[in-house]
């Protein structure tokens, strides 16, 4: 007897009131993202029924929608219950393979298809044909297999009721916390590191075993032992790793000193030049900031700065060290200056502020080439933009450019314009700034063939509106139809440090305005 | 013939608590074989041993010539099992339960089905949340019949039901015995002693005996003496007699070990002409209340 198709038709008969409730909300979920696609970024739904349409009710099913999901592979795996020595099948003739093979089938019949179903629905509704991302469809879903589906079954596994379940998954997110504030408490900052896939493949790993485990030999106890001393481990890594923030050899080992020309050549400017609006301090932290000259960048590149380690000494031999500070400055070659700025406590400051002090900065940037570099005028009404998807350009709240990709965002794409290049009307506040400011949006999305998401549909909105301190104030470059944009594709070159020191500085003269507290 | 079930020296702790002492019985194919002992004795215990649902701590437990750790699957098509704790499916109807069980059987009988569905009256329309409890052992042991398995164990399965349920139970048991052995824990003695070929008494994890039942009814005996005068008890009374008193003039006891001239004989030699010696069968529950009552005073 085919015990999989068997039990497969007695928890469709068990759970069919489930399966339509999931079913029901998915198709909820894509009719509000279908709706969502033509609401405007940045309007506002006025009066009560407009705010539960559009806000309300799709926040609900976007929550509910996952919830069901995974209400529905808990109630499917604990039909057959591992956990305790009473339930009725464990003395019939089950075949343990057959039996995890038809809650296999299960979750996939109706936790992945009718997504995937949906998802196609959603590619041909917004214009793009489903067979050209069927690699993506099927990456989404087993995306959701291997980042939720997997370690819920196997928490399913090793409880008996939704209780229990709900339970584990509270402390689960408790010990998510309680790490998280333990290793913020411990540094500040820490350099990205390229461990988590290997953490994510370790848990889905220790899933599989435990799922194994539990449906041939029903170890429950040695099973959550597993589960526990693995959330353990975890936690004991992360708090141990965030000890180690990356100190200054370990920075220049990633971001070698140039022994050449620099990647940009900064210098330190007057204080009295650029007087920014004034930089909250917050609690007893006192804001510095430095403004920068930039020039040196090649026409076809960019720079980000990633972080950098901050070092001031005074005449009496006091010293600070700032530690890794992470940041993300873009630096591009029309830019004339730039801000660095960091944060010292009180005490130090007024150590420190008694004299000149030496600053010694080791700055950290990858750098970026602008590849496929093209100028891109944009048409009137819906038109595809090369490497995102279907836009049209929306004038009346963010003047920019709403699109839908076909299942992520463009893995880096750099929309570059200037200001004198828009074609949109001024709005009726507006002066209109000096020309020659070039205005940047970043697009960045996954390099895998979809983004992680219910949704097959990515809404990306490029906007171009940035601080400039050259004017003091926010320039927004409108997107209107025959607004030239630049686009490119950056990719990253490679990574390099750069020390600078700046001698008999006083620090007071770099506190941006008069302070204000925010507490 | 291989034996239906063997344990030997079986142990099972739980923590610190010893469930089962070296437990070492021996069920012949074709028996009806009780295990009695009071509450807590550790029946269930040996019972999920022997069943695969837990996992022995030493000893041995072979199932139709099978070592029971190694129970699962397709092994299970030749056992019945029924339990009076364990968690049906709710929300099927009892027609639900057998047509869903039926497919994994490779011997189920649809003619002994529907015969088993008649004898116990059983409402094929109705889900099992709202059965009686009787009603929803009657639905168990149906499902765990209808395939003519060659071992049906039963743990407590007279638990809590009318005289009524019990009789359908035993007789729908009876029916079956011809064909297969029967392996049943309760502490229900007299209707143990209806239809138990074969009994064994666990207490406190420890088998205190295992024999057939005809044997085990045939050395016990209550004997009543009676004298002229009130005569004294010796210090020492022989290992086979329990719960010796005295009233009056009229001695009782109970004999373990029965035999009609060596049991005469026995008597003369340690009291002195007694007018009259009598001697009475015992039900089982008699039997088992001396036993009880000789461990604790021996304790």
């Amino acid at each position: 007897m085919n015990q999989v198709l068997h039990i497969f038709r007695k928890d469709v008969r068990h759970h069919w009131l489930e399966i339509a409730a999931s079913v029901a909300l998915l198709a909820a979920f894509a009719r509000f993202d279908i709706r969502s696609w033509s609401q405007p970024y940045g309007a506002m739904a006025t009066g009560i029924a407009a705010a539960l349409g559009t806000q309300l009710l799709p926040s609900l099913v976007d929550f509910l929608l996952p919830v069901s999901w995974i209400f529905l592979i808990v109630r499917v795996v604990q039909a057959e219950s591992l956990v305790g020595d009473r339930q009725f099948w464990v003395t019939r003739p089950y075949d343990w393979k057959q039996l995890l093979a038809a809650k296999g089938l299960f979750v996939l019949t109706f936790v992945n298809i009718p997504p995937f179903l949906a998802d196609a629905f959603l590619l041909a509704y917004a214009g793009f044909h489903p067979t050209h991302y069927i690699v993506g469809l099927l990456w989404l879903q087993l995306m959701w297999i291997f980042l939720l589906f997997v370690w819920l079954t196997a928490l399913a596994t090793v409880t008996n009721s939704i209780p229990q379940m709900l339970l584990a998954l509270l402390l689960i997110v408790l010990d998510v916390i309680g790490t998280s504030a333990l290793s913020s408490a411990i540094r500040k900052a820490e350099l990205s590191g390229g461990i988590d896939q290997w953490w994510g493949l370790a848990i889905v790993g220790v899933a599989v075993i435990v799922i194994l485990m539990q449906y041939s030999r029903r170890r429950t106890a040695l099973s959550r032992w597993i589960a526990v001393g693995l959330c353990a481990l975890l936690t004991l890594i992360s708090v141990a790793s965030s000890r180690a923030t990356p100190d200054r050899s370990s920075i220049v080992r990633q971001y070698p000193l140039s022994t050449g020309s620099q990647p940009v050549e900064l210098g330190l400017m007057p204080p009295a030049a650029h007087q920014d609006e004034s930089a909250p301090f917050y609690n007893d932290e006192v804001s510095i900031r430095l403004p920068m000259s930039v020039a040196g960048i090649p026409k076809d590149s960019f720079l980000n700065l990633d972080g950098m380690i901050v070092t001031l000494t005074n005449a009496r031999g006091f010293r600070w060290d700032s530690g890794w500070q992470t940041n993300s400055q873009w630096l591009f070659p029309e830019q004339k200056t730039t801000p660095l700025f960091f944060q010292i406590k009180q005490s130090v400051f007024d150590q420190l502020n008694s004299g000149p002090v030496t600053a010694r900065f080791l700055l950290a940037f990858t750098l970026y080439r602008n590849q496929n570099r093209h100028q891109f005028v944009v048409p009137s009404g819906k038109f595809s933009l090369p490497e995102v998807g279907t836009c049209t350009t929306e004038p009346r709240y963010s003047r920019g450019i709403r699109c839908l990709a076909p299942l992520r965002r463009p893995a880096f794409l750099l929309v570059t314009s200037e200001n004198s290049s828009s074609t949109c009307a001024p709005g009726d506040a507006e002066t209109s700034p000096p020309s020659g400011i070039f205005l940047h949006d970043f697009v960045r999305g996954a390099s895998e063939p979809a983004e992680m998401g219910i949704s097959s549909i990515r809404q990306v909105d490029i906007n171009l509106s940035e601080w400039e301190p050259s004017v003091g104030r926010v320039v927004a470059v409108g997107i209107c139809p025959g607004t030239s944009l630049i686009l490119s594709t950056p990719q990253v070159t490679g990574r390099r440090g750069m020390e600078l020191q700046f001698d008999n500085l006083s620090l007071a003269d770099y506190q941006p305005g008069p302070r204000k507290g925010v507490h | 013939m291989t034996s239906a079930i063997q344990t030997d020296h079986l142990v099972k702790k739980f923590r610190r608590v010893e469930a089962l002492q070296r437990l070492t019985l021996d069920v012949p194919p074709g028996a009806v074989y009780a295990l009695v002992g009071p509450n807590g004795a550790g029946k269930t215990t040996a019972i999920k041993i022997l069943m695969n649902i837990l996992r022995r701590t030493s000893g041995r437990a072979q199932v139709l010539g099978l070592d029971s750790s190694h129970i699962r699957g397709h092994h299970l098509e030749s056992i019945g099992y029924v339990s009076e704790n364990q968690e049906m499916p709710e929300w099927m109807t009892i027609g639900a339960l057998l047509a869903y069980l039926r497919p994994f059987y490779p011997t189920w009988d649809q003619a002994l089905e529907a015969a088993l569905v008649k004898q116990f009256d059983l409402p094929l329309d109705r889900k099992l949340r709202h059965l009686s409890r009787g009603m929803r052992m009657k639905a168990a042991l149906a499902s765990s019949l209808a395939y003519h398995p060659r071992l049906i164990v039963l743990d407590e399965p007279f638990t809590g039901l009318d005289p009524l349920v019990r009789d359908e139970l035993i007789q729908g048991l009876l029916d079956r015995a011809k064909e297969s052995t029967i392996f049943v824990s309760s502490h229900d003695l007299a209707e143990i002693e209806t239809f138990a070929s074969h009994v064994a008494y666990l207490e406190e994890g420890k088998l205190r005996f295992s024999e057939e039942l005809s044997s085990l009814v045939e050395r016990f005996r209550e004997v009543e003496l009676t004298f002229d005068t009130p005569p004294a008890l010796p210090p020492q009374s022989p290992e086979n007699w329990m719960q010796l008193s005295a009233a009056a003039a009229v001695v009782r006891f109970t004999e373990s070990r029965f035999d009609p001239e060596r049991t005469s004989a026995e008597i003369r030699r340690v009291f002195p002409e007694p007018r009259n010696i009598a001697f009475s069968p015992m039900s089982l529950r008699s039997i088992f209340l001396a036993m009880a009552k000789s461990g604790r005073n021996s304790a």
